[in-house]
């Protein structure tokens, strides 16, 4: 216990004395070999004394006794435990922005646009092994914006951290986070305080009926347009762009992905029934903490689940919730997931996994899915993350103790193959940026002026 | 000493400008003088080599003649610039001089996240334009020509720092409209406009209010959203100009007209960006929408120089260089090196850009204490910076990014005669001691910040007792106006702070806000109050809190200006007095 406590000590020190600074152990992008780990493939089992080869950002080799090829890196992992780099399917970290709320229908709006890929908790994450995460519009409103899947490439511009490949997605809402943002109406004199529609769960359902009707409208519009310039008619002018139906199209088409957050089993179960009457499907249900009561509903929709492990009654809607939900989904053939929703939890992941081992019954295996192949599945990508296998990317977490124990910590996390996080890296770190902190306190620009002392400084906001 | 030369040398300008009858005629433009040479002076056309010692004529508004030898006029007025240095006028290439109520764009200062939420950084509504079919910020066809307003004690300080000429714009809103070059000085506000529509601006900060946009996503689904509307405008109305028969007639829309010189590239976007991101961001929009885009702020533009310079993106760099404003707390939290960093980093962006070969002029950026305009392109200077290269980000280079360097920027002949004269080296402390615009004399004064009477009602030190639940709270406030501005800080007991977006009505209502210490915490206090002579009183609201109340007096009212301030410059008759 009390090496944990120090772990998670050293820990927010490293990230706190970082800043937003470039990727601090980027190796070349030449080959590495990990040499004798225990490797938790998760699919494939657990193999001991095993190699892994990573060549190109990809894992080449897995098995005994490979060779290293001239100029690979050679990391001896004796003793040290290899799993897959964490995914998480639900956070809000590194956006400059997370809800738009004004609306009730924000789907023209972008998580990608607002990304900030200085953002200290992505190197925290990395610390807590997570390579790949889904950054979610908030749930202000009952359609929120498009979201972006991310790899944690420290460093990096936010163009080369999207996943590439990874299906486009839409973030749902529904419950009281949708209705409660109109209860609290902060009263801003000179402002008009109307309240926004819809404040109840059948006014969500009509707001994502009418979207829908309106989607279907334009795209028979698109649709017709593209026939008549197929038929060879001249003259004709594009119809509107529509930022707001477009994504809502792509859903009917099935080519973007719906991240639904809900709570009680009976709004699950109209979004389901919704969705089945337009012919298009829900991805995840997010959070779904009622969702062991409708398990085979859910199952049958062929929807996901992303819930937490153990939170509950921190409102209404979430008083129902028990902490054998995941494990009762899985068990009913739904895909079911562990997510974060926070920066902090984002990083301890692997023990919010154990606690399924702890209240589920999971095997190990079973839990770890829920923090990296299932979550890789939820995304869409799961041909190329979420387990350790041949031909997949080397997004990997090499920890000192099995990952499923409160006395693991990362020592190094790669995502393609290159090292984001280092524990000795960042130790070393620490005196170097100390050093540079003291010497930017001697700037003149620095120095506070003489006649006010003692006030505390406003401190710019890190996140949202 | 120092001081009886300089007004003796100052005289010499200063004499013959000084004549009562001068003063009439002022009142009237048609009966200036039209020709003035500046004989024996030090001339610096920026475009050629300096002149050590040289005539300058001026005529009818223009520069007629300059060089080592040239004769002066007989019809001219002489006036001896021994000691002086000619530059051509400095241009503020960003911002709202001349718009009354205009925002301060930020000073910057590293680590806002960009906005997010109400109550972030929005912008003032921006005046609505009439029949607009958009809300107020999204409304392009706003022109600042139609906000502008010829105000001497506005100008008061910018033309103390040798600017005779700004681009500037309405400064609120998303889509802020269209900017305008004017000269800081002309008998109304047509008669500023040097050129209009000079460029379309484009905030990124999300509208007040609650409505849409309310986050930074939305501004940019708002911002692509309009952009592709215009498109289609565009492509409708096209279709039914070729052939209006059988064709409805498309709707006319003046916000979508507004944008398609903007698609079209004939008219640049200025957008507001500081941070890398911000930037990066800004270049996207443009990239994905074909704009010719033009950065403004621009405080971590060196980390973007590389594509700034790839994509010929030029920088209306900021002048007013962050820096910590107060002392840290032994409780807080540490500054993130990124802050720490920007500030120590701000003179040397410049350098940076210069030597990555991307182009870029300096604005004021909101600064309020008008010396730094040149003190800071001298920080620059001594942080890296070539000082021709400094000088050009004052004038010439500022011309061309604006599309006026047929007509400003350098001191030669058949441009417009916009001259700042300075004793000394500009971006050697030297001192700007008097302009012409648009080949009229126009006195430096002290900034109305100074308070000469008159020009400052509310400047000056207070003794302003606040009473908030019960208790009373002294303390001591140190205002500044300038022009609608207020600026200041406040000590005593509720601690020590920067006011934040004051304003001063001219029905002489005050407004500001500030971080004030309560037993709690730290609150945001909302200040509204009126000023009575050497008496102010109002209320204070803060969120949570009964209603507070202050009163306080001015008990120092300062004749003359306060100790520190820069001194008055000797009044000439279009001066105050």
């Amino acid at each position: 216990m009390t090496r944990t406590l120090l772990f998670a000590a050293s820990l927010t020190l490293a990230a706190g004395s970082l800043g937003a600074q470039a990727n601090p152990a980027a190796a070349g992008a030449g080959a590495t070999l990990i040499k004798n780990a225990t490797v938790l493939t998760v699919t494939k089992g657990t193999l001991k004394n095993t190699d892994v080869l990573i060549q190109n950002g990809k894992i080449a080799q897995v098995g005994s006794n490979i060779a290293a090829p001239a100029g690979a890196t050679v990391i001896d992992a004796t003793g040290k435990y290899l799993m897959p780099g964490i995914i998480d399917p639900h956070t809000h970290t590194m956006s400059d922005a997370i809800n738009e709320g004004s609306l009730s229908v924000t789907s023209m709006v972008r998580i990608q646009d607002v990304l900030n890929p200085t953002a200290i908790n992505i190197y925290r994450a990395l610390a807590g092994g997570v390579t790949s995460i889904n950054i979610l519009h908030g749930s202000a409103n009952t359609i929120g914006g498009q979201n972006a899947t991310v790899k944690l490439k420290w460093g990096e511009d936010v163009d080369q951290m999207m996943f590439p490949g990874a299906p486009p997605g839409i973030k749902f809402a529904l419950g009281e986070n949708v209705t409660r943002k109109n209860q609290s109406q902060i009263i801003i004199p000179g402002q008009p305080t109307t309240r926004r529609y819809p404040v109840s769960r059948m006014g969500q359902e009509e707001v994502v009926r009418d979207a829908f009707v309106r989607a279907r409208d334009y795209k028979a519009t698109l649709d017709d347009y593209k026939a008549r310039v197929a038929k060879g008619e001249k003259n004709l002018v594009a119809p509107r762009r529509n930022l707001e139906l477009e994504p809502l199209v792509e859903v009917l088409e099935g080519k973007r992905l719906v991240h639904a957050h809900s709570y009680r089993s009976d709004e699950m179960l109209m979004l389901l029934g919704l969705a089945d009457e337009f012919g298009f499907k829900i991805q995840t249900l997010q959070h779904g903490l009622e969702g062991y009561k409708i398990a085979s509903e859910i199952a049958k929709h062929g929807a996901g689940l992303s819930s937490f492990a153990d939170s509950w009654s921190y409102k209404i809607e979430a008083y129902d919730a028990i902490p054998y939900n995941v494990a009762i989904l899985l068990r009913h053939g739904v895909n079911a997931t562990i997510n974060s929703d926070s920066d902090e939890r984002m990083r301890r992941l692997n023990i919010d996994a154990a606690k399924l081992v702890r209240y589920g019954g999971l095997t190990e295996d079973e839990a770890l899915a829920t923090i990296t192949i299932n979550g890789a599945k939820q995304l869409g990508v799961a041909d190329k993350v979420g387990s350790i296998e041949v031909g997949k990317d080397a997004d990997l977490g090499l920890w000192n103790n099995h990952p499923l124990s409160v006395f693991a910590a990362v020592d190094k996390t790669f995502v393609d193959g290159k090292v984001y996080f280092d524990r000795q890296q960042d130790l070393a770190m620490r005196d170097q940026k100390a050093k540079e902190r003291a010497d930017l306190e001697k700037a003149g620009a620095n120095q506070a002026p003489a006649t006010r002392r003692g006030v505390q400084p406003v401190l710019p906001q890190e996140e949202r | 000493m120092v001081a009886s030369l300089r007004r003796m040398a100052f005289g010499m300008v200063a004499g013959l400008l000084a004549a009562p009858s001068l003063a009439a005629q002022l009142a009237s433009p048609r009966s200036i003088p039209a020709t003035y040479a500046i004989t024996n002076a030090r001339l610096v056309p920026v475009s050629s080599p300096v002149i050590e010692k040289g005539t300058i004529v001026v005529r009818d508004g223009l520069i007629a003649a300059i060089g080592a030898n040239v004769a002066v006029p007989g019809d001219a007025r002489v006036i001896d610039g021994t000691g002086l240095t000619v530059y051509p006028g400095l241009i503020d290439a960003y911002g709202s001089i001349g718009v009354p109520n205009a925002p301060a764009p930020s000073a910057g200062g590293g680590g806002r996240g960009g906005g997010g939420a109400p109550g972030g950084p929005a912008a003032t509504p921006a005046r609505a334009a009439a029949n607009s079919n958009y809300p107020v910020g999204l409304q392009p066809e706003v022109s600042v020509v139609d906000l502008l307003k010829a105000d001497n004690d506005a100008f008061s300080g910018p033309t103390s720092a040798g600017i005779t000429t700004a681009l500037t714009s309405s400064g609120s809103g998303i889509f802020q409209g269209q900017s305008a070059v004017i000269n800081l000085a002309g008998a109304d506000a047509n008669a500023m406009v040097v050129k209009a529509p000079v460029a379309q601006h484009i905030g990124f900060s999300p509208l007040r209010g609650g409505s849409f946009p309310n986050s930074l996503m939305g501004v940019f689904a708002a911002l692509r959203q309009q952009l592709l509307d215009a498109q289609h405008y565009r492509d409708v109305k096209a279709a039914y100009d070729k052939n209006p028969r059988g064709m409805s007639r498309p709707e006319y829309d003046p916000s979508l007209e507004a944008l398609l010189p903007v698609l079209a590239r004939t008219q640049p976007v200025v957008m507001y960006a500081t941070t890398e991101r911000e930037i990066e961001r800004a270049l996207n929009l443009a990239k994905e929408f074909g704009l010719r885009p033009i950065i403004a702020g621009g405080n971590e533009a060196h980390l973007v120089a590389a594509r700034l310079k790839a994509e010929n993106v030029p920088v209306l760099l900021t002048l007013n260089f962050p820096h910590r404003t107060a002392a840290p707390s032994a409780d807080a939290d540490p500054e993130p090196l990124r802050v720490l960093r920007e500030r120590a980093d701000a003179p040397k962006v410049a350098g940076r850009l210069a030597q990555a070969g991307v182009k870029f002029a300096f604005q004021s950026g909101g600064l309020t204490t008008w010396s730094d305009f040149a003190g800071n392109a001298q920080k620059a200077v001594e942080n890296g910076l070539s000082g021709d290269a400094a000088l050009k980000a004052l004038t010439l280079t500022s011309a061309e990014i604006l599309g006026v360097s047929d007509r400003l920027g350098s001191l030669e002949i058949g441009k417009i005669a916009n001259l700042a004269i300075t004793r000394g080296d500009l971006l050697a402390h030297g001192r700007v001691t008097q302009l012409f615009i648009d080949g009229r004399p126009v006195a430096v004064r002290a900034p109305a910040t100074t308070g000469n009477a008159g020009a400052a009602g509310i400047t000056g030190t207070w003794t302003v007792t606040v009473s908030l639940d019960g208790s009373d709270y002294p303390t001591t406030w140190s205002l500044r106006q300038d022009g609608t501005r207020l600026l200041g800080s406040i000590q005593g007991t509720l601690g020590t702070m920067e006011i934040q977006n004051g304003t001063m009505g001219t029905d002489n209502e005050l407004r500001f806000t500030a971080s004030i210490t309560l037993k709690e915490g730290t609150e945001e206090a909302t200040f509204i109050g009126t000023l009575d002579g050497n008496a102010v009183r109002g209320r204070m609201a803060i969120v949570g809190h009964t209603p507070g109340t202050f009163a306080g007096t001015r008990p120092q009212r300062a004749g003359g200006p306060p100790a520190g301030a820069p001194p008055a410059a000797p009044r000439t008759p279009n001066g105050a007095r």
